[in-house]
């Protein structure tokens, strides 16, 4: 696959380059202001909602802003989001709303766009403060507190637990800034409620490898309580492992994200609890702020997004 | 007396890994040496068994199939399209599931036969189709099937699921088609000389067309058994199983130039895999140090296997 981005990013960057070039205006023919939304990989759902979100946004504002949308193919997949970014500079757009792939990687492209006198706004997955001071970058995040968020579904999770008792995590890919946050929060949660940590392995967000990483925990502590999963698809993983050994009734899981899949277990009581980030109203956020700065001219601060705790009694 | 001599060094070096393996995590772990763990094991393995069975005779064939992972997430995705979306019922999602793999199968035989092109390419082409395909029907949202197919995976009455028998007799019906089969035989010739095949007056492309279509509705029907076990379909499924799937065959001594493999051979090459997965997650190993083991047994198993090789030109 690396074959075909090599051989078409130069064409692309070229084109781009041309698209640039002899436009010193930055603003569209009509005068509205052109704002990029540079997300993560399109194949998760997640982001999908976001995008949508956006899209439904724009179209009901269409008199304020263009929208170009773009995306990586997954969550890995860092440099290509850079090159994004440099599009997107190169089109000379008033505003990049970034989520980014990597909280450290993307910072030096970022301020390149900021030097351009693009606003960016960063949101979902928060910038690496250490290097943001180094590149002499105040780039303001918008999005939830994901550590916040993580410990609040743990202490849901805690009050169906007693002290002493044996819990497991799955972790998200261990490099990305919100998986570390939720693996700190359900920590802090299980520290806060004296439960005994078991285990706590990656599950890579996929469902087939937190299957793998479940069944073999379940074997390893018998006596294990919940799992805690840092996010919706690796729960259902989970879940298909108690069902194969028989310890659906037995064990407790709890998720992150509220992706549409878990809403039912979790009507069904297979399912404990998760965090629903308003993944919809995340892109649209960041967007309103970064019009709001393109208005008012001000030095934006970071604003923190809601979470929420989903269970049984508050599903619709 | 000499054949079973034969018979034994073809499979003793890859038992005695395996059996190694068994009796460290035995060791090193608590619960390992347990029913339960060889139950879970094999409940968890025919998906990757039923996969690398059709890799392995498109490897003999002297091909290879990179697609193998997408076709597997666009069959699972289109059994929960059809089930969820267009309420289905399953005497019609199966079929379904099973034909769309059938097709990408049939496409990449035609396409390579046709044109004459390396297969490498058309199916690292399918890769990106066939994962494409999946995000858009399913719009990337992982579908949850509701226990529509549970009955597949159920491992209550017996301790064992229908789908690991399914997969044994897989693999027992294509190493009989393998060695006992006429089809077979040109299978093995095709991969050691397809020019003298010709030559000798077989037409090899209907042969490789069958092949390939074969291998695309493995990949289906492990997309299947992969659903089932979930109780969902998640587009993400599959990503990089086209490399455990080589793995494995390579393992178990299948040549990637053509010519020399071993249906029986490759499904040893899979429970190595997965006993290695099921036993560093019992230990508790991070995720780099398990990836840095499984590559280590990987090329230890392929080293072993020229040992093996090279012992039994000697005898003959």
């Amino acid at each position: 696959m690396n074959i075909f981005l090599r051989c078409l990013l130069p064409l692309a960057l070229l084109g781009a380059a041309f698209a640039g070039c002899g436009k010193p205006s930055e603003k569209s023919r009509d005068g509205k202001p052109r704002i990029a939304l540079v997300m993560k990989s399109l194949a998760n759902e997640f982001f999908q909602t976001m995008e949508r979100g956006a899209r439904e946004h724009q179209a009901a504002h269409a008199n304020d802003y263009d929208l170009l949308a773009n995306g990586i193919k997954d969550e890995l997949d860092v440099s290509r989001q850079i090159d994004l970014v440099e599009q997107m500079i190169a089109q000379r757009v008033n505003a990049i709303v970034i989520a980014p792939a990597d909280s450290k990687a993307l910072v030096p492209v970022c301020k390149k766009a900021m030097d351009a006198g693009i606003v960016v706004i960063n949101i979902d997955n928060k910038f690496d403060a250490t290097v943001l001071a180094d590149k002499k970058a105040a780039i303001p995040f918008v999005g939830p507190d994901n550590r916040k968020g993580a410990k609040l579904v743990g202490d849901y999770l805690a009050t169906k637990l007693k002290p002493g008792d044996k819990v497991a995590i799955i972790e998200g890919v261990p490099t990305a800034f919100n998986g570390q946050q939720r693996k700190l929060g359900f920590d802090d949660a299980v520290k806060a409620a004296g439960l005994s940590l078991a285990s706590s392995q990656p599950g890579n967000w996929e469902t087939t490898k937190a299957n793998q990483v479940a069944s073999a925990l379940i074997i390893e502590h018998p006596d294990l309580k919940a799992f805690l999963c840092a996010n919706d698809s690796m729960a259902l993983g989970a879940i298909a492992a108690l069902k194969a050994a028989g310890k659906s009734d037995q064990v407790l899981v709890v998720g992150y994200d509220n992706i549409s899949a878990v809403q039912q277990l979790i009507r069904e009581g297979k399912m404990l609890a998760t965090a629903d980030q308003h993944a919809d109203k995340l892109a649209v956020f960041g967007i309103e702020y970064a019009l709001q700065v393109l208005r008012d001219k001000s030095t934006p601060a970071d604003r923190e997004t809601p979470v929420e705790l989903i269970t049984k009694d508050n599903l619709k | 007396m000499r054949n079973l001599r034969a018979v034994l060094f073809d499979y003793l070096g890859l038992f005695l890994a395996l059996a190694g393996l068994i009796v460290f995590f035995g060791l090193s772990t608590d619960h390992f040496f347990t029913t339960t763990t060889f139950l879970t094991i094999a409940n968890q393995i025919p998906d990757a068994t039923v996969l690398a069975v059709g890799m392995t005779l498109v490897l003999i064939l002297g091909g290879i199939d990179l697609s193998v992972g997408s076709v597997l997430a666009l069959s699972s995705a289109a059994l929960g399209v059809c089930l969820i979306q267009w309420k289905l019922p399953l005497a019609a999602a199966v079929p379904a599931c099973l034909g769309v793999g059938l097709l990408c199968g049939l496409l990449n035989g035609l396409v390579t036969v046709m044109w004459r092109l390396p297969s490498f390419i058309v199916t690292l082409g399918m890769l990106e189709v066939a994962r494409g395909a999946t995000y858009l029907i399913t719009q990337s949202q992982t579908q949850y099937l509701a226990g529509q197919v549970d009955v597949l995976a159920d491992t209550q009455s017996l301790g064992l699921s229908p789908v690991v028998i399914m997969a044994l007799l897989v693999v027992v019906a294509a190493q009989f088609i393998l060695s006992r089969s006429v089809f077979g035989r040109y299978i093995i010739a095709i991969g050691t000389n397809e020019e003298a095949v010709r030559l000798s007056g077989v037409n090899p492309k209907p042969v490789k067309v069958a092949v390939f279509a074969l291998c695309g509705l493995l990949s289906a029907l492990s997309g299947l058994m992969v659903a089932a076990r979930m109780g969902s379909a998640d587009p993400n499924v599959g990503i990089g199983n086209e490399l455990q799937a080589i793995a494995a065959a390579v393992i178990g001594g299948t040549s990637l130039m053509g010519g020399r493999g071993s249906v029986i051979n490759s499904f040893i090459g899979v429970l190595i895999i997965a006993v290695l997965g099921a036993g560093l997650a019992q230990i508790g190993a991070q995720d780099p140090t398990k990836r840095v083991v499984t590559g280590c047994v990987i090329v230890g198993a392929v080293v072993l296997d020229y040992y093996r090789r090279r012992l039994r030109n000697e005898e003959s």
